[in-house]
């Protein structure tokens, strides 16, 4: 009995060991700074000056904040309520066509997948070019709309170009996911004289159910975070249509004269939770158990 | 041959028998080596290093400083300047590297972040450096280094350059519309009647550029006498009847169709747009030239003073100094290193380049500005000109001061309403500042 115990604690050790590399950057720099960043939300931090505890302050602020009720909460909740769906859809779609016997398959998979290895940087500064108001969007569908500068375009523009940065990632994920499905689940169906709609319906939807949690997942997580592409292509403008609740964060922190840690890391906390809850009921809705 | 190479291995092995031997010879050696050991020790004298951070510029301006910093090595010889510019978001950066004290011991500052550095206590006042050094606050142009006098009277920073804004016009669209050049006699009507006779929004050209930009607008609200803070920052005056004067005429222009801001004419930058002749006039800054210069080195351009409003002259002054940190172990040597790089000789260098407008009150009369007019009219700014900053929240001054104006531009927003809604989210900010 002992001699077991004395093999396993020999196992933990050397499992530990091993992992350190991993574990000692894992608590500086993600179970510290979220500790410390959660410290901080319950306090007045200007950088300069340590940290003062005024509890709630922040928290409350929120509440009562126009710009983080009336802005940057609904402009996030509409960014994730519109991205999300059309980028599964459109990666389930591409998917199913990329799961076919076409010509050039090979070539048109990679053409989709592009857009991902490409940095979200360069992909808004080319956007930024496309939809300006002489640009090559305007001129191919004959508008002369103001699509980054008006408070009315401007979010859908910024949807447009994570829909199709993204889908490409979301497509790859779907093809693995169906291909996972044996082929004999088809085999036994169409003995049984399914069509192909039935068995979409039946067979390969449920079978797809972890890989569509798993996007969708990921999707509301990038969506509720969205930076990059508001940062580049419009800042939070125009009138603060564009902005969310990470740039908010952003701005906060580092863009005022004065700097709001406290207030920054407050709002950290408040997406993070926002993401927690909205996790949850997708996983209730979504991952039921499946039944073939 | 063979003799020569047996003489040399005699000579080897006699040096090598005499070596540990205690011969008088020896001893001379020693002396020599202790003489040697001397010199190497004052060659060695230990340099102090001194860290410079700057937001990275374009390549000649980099150049340019590199090489103040080489002639600086040679007046300082015991200091060693290292340059390391910052990339990316400056001020980010320089924040969080005050907070975790690695900042480095010298770095730009802007007047728009001074008020926060001063209020907060991180720099080194350098009135006793310049007494000790002889450098008078009167060497510099009253209104920049008044600007990084703390609320203490202390001054923090030494002023490297600055800039104002002019009124850049296009010669040939004025030769078109058959109208006379802009002069710095003209007044609020000249601007308007020109931008009238200039504009034809059919062929996309417009008069006057009038941006939502807070760096820009705020000349206008200077010459109706107006203010955009209280004297102490301690409020904003952006629902003053001066201000919102000033601003129904900034945004009749567009009202008008005979100003544009940048995305009526598809750039992002109204410069580009002046450079593309789509707008006529614009109010920019020195950076202007060099880039019209590179860009649209055909366009046929000339600048001369904004004009006259109501109540007079008003400009901006945008300008930057070198500070020295707090944490600096070695301020002394800071001090020597932004002596060096602002006094006159630097500063004429600076000038001579082109890219920056010296602080120094008495380089006024140098021979650069007789052949450049155009300078010489930003450089001149400076004397009716009010600093742009607006104290610790000039972050939220500034947004507002836009969102107002795009209220107006965007959504057809009522111009008072729109300035007193602005006033409001300041004075908000202000409220919630712990």
């Amino acid at each position: 009995m002992i001699r077991i115990r004395r093999r396993q604690l020999g196992e933990w050790i050397a499992a530990y060991i091993l992992l350190s590399p991993y574990l000692f950057v894992f608590l500086v720099f993600s179970v510290f700074a979220i500790a410390y960043a959660f410290y901080l939300s319950f306090t007045y931090f200007d950088l300069f000056s340590p940290p003062r505890w005024i509890g709630l302050g922040n928290y409350l602020y929120l509440l009562r904040d126009n710009l983080f009720l009336q802005k940057a909460v609904p402009n996030t909740l509409k960014y994730v309520a519109v991205v999300v769906p059309v980028q599964t859809a459109i990666s389930l779609l591409l998917a199913f066509a990329m799961d076919q016997e076409i010509k050039f398959r090979r070539f048109f998979r990679t053409l989709f997948y592009v857009p991902s290895v490409t940095s979200s940087v360069v992909i808004s500064l080319i956007f930024l070019w496309l939809f300006k108001k002489t640009g090559v969007i305007n001129q191919l569908l004959g508008l002369s709309i103001d699509w980054l500068t008006s408070p009315t375009f401007a979010l859908p523009t910024i949807m447009i170009v994570n829909i199709w940065a993204t889908t490409g990632t979301m497509m790859v994920i779907f093809l693995a996911g169906l291909q996972d499905i044996p082929v004999t689940y088809y085999e036994a169906a169409m003995i049984d004289g399914a069509n192909r709609w039935q068995m979409l319906r039946h067979i390969t939807i449920p079978l797809l159910r972890p890989v569509i949690f798993f996007v969708v997942t990921m999707g509301v997580i990038g969506c509720f975070q969205v930076f990059d592409q508001i940062y580049v292509m419009t800042a939070g403008g125009p009138l603060d249509s564009t902005t969310t609740i990470a740039y908010l964060i952003y701005k906060w922190a580092f863009q005022s004269t004065t700097p709001f840690m406290g207030r920054a890391s407050a709002v950290a906390f408040v997406l993070a939770g926002m993401i927690l809850i909205v996790t949850v009921i997708q996983r209730r809705l979504i991952e039921r158990p499946t039944e073939v | 041959m063979k003799r020569f190479l047996l003489l040399l291995a005699v000579l080897a092995l006699a040096v090598t028998a005499c070596a540990p031997a205690a011969t008088p010879t020896p001893v001379v050696t020693r002396e020599v080596v202790e003489v040697t050991k001397e010199v190497v020790r004052e060659v060695e004298k230990p340099r102090i290093t001194v860290r410079l951070s700057g937001w990275a510029a374009n390549p000649q301006e980099t150049a340019l400083l590199e090489s103040l910093l080489y002639r600086c090595s040679l007046q300082n010889p015991d200091i060693v300047v290292k340059y390391e510019p910052i990339t990316g978001d400056y001020w980010a950066k320089i924040k969080t590297l005050v907070a975790s004290g690695e900042e480095p011991d010298i770095y730009y500052m802007d007047i728009f972040q001074f008020p926060f550095f001063a209020a907060k206590g991180v720099l080194v006042p350098l009135d006793d450096y310049m007494a000790q050094a002889g450098v008078k606050k009167e060497d510099f142009i009253k209104t920049l280094i008044d600007a990084f006098t703390g609320p203490d009277g202390k001054v923090y920073g030494i002023p490297k350059d600055f800039n104002t804004l002019a009124l850049f016009y296009n010669k040939d669209l004025f030769a078109q519309a058959g109208i006379p050049e802009p002069n710095e006699n003209w007044t609020w009507e000249d601007l308007k009647n020109a931008a009238r006779r200039l504009s034809d929004p059919a062929k996309g050209i417009y008069g006057l550029g009038v941006p939502a930009d807070p760096g820009r607008f705020p000349i206008f609200v200077f010459q109706n006498g107006g203010r955009i803070m209280t004297p102490d920052f301690g409020d904003t005056t952006l629902d003053s009847a001066e201000v919102i004067e000033a601003a129904k005429f900034y945004t009749s222009f567009r009202a008008e169709k005979i100003g544009a801001i940048p995305a009526d004419v598809g750039v992002d930058w109204q410069g580009t747009g002046f450079g593309q002749g789509k707008l006529a006039m614009v109010f920019e800054g020195g950076w202007l030239i060099p880039y019209l210069r590179e860009q649209f080195p055909t366009l046929k351009w000339g600048a001369t003073f904004p004009p006259s409003g109501p109540k007079g002259r008003g400009n901006l002054i945008f300008t930057v100094a070198y500070v020295i940190s707090k944490n600096s172990k070695n301020p002394e040597a800071a001090w020597k290193t932004i002596n060096c790089l602002t006094s006159e000789e630097s500063q004429a260098i600076v000038l001579s380049t082109g890219f920056a407008l010296p602080s120094r009150a008495k380089l006024a009369e140098s021979e650069y500005f007789k052949t450049r007019p155009e300078s010489l009219v930003i450089f001149k700014g400076a004397e009716f000109g009010t600093p742009f900053m607006w104290g610790l929240r000039g972050d939220v001054v500034n947004e507002q001061m836009a969102k107002a104006l795009e209220r107006i531009y965007l959504e057809g927003q009522d111009v008072e309403a729109s300035f007193k809604q602005a006033a409001e989210e300041v004075r908000k900010a202000l409220k919630e500042q712990q």
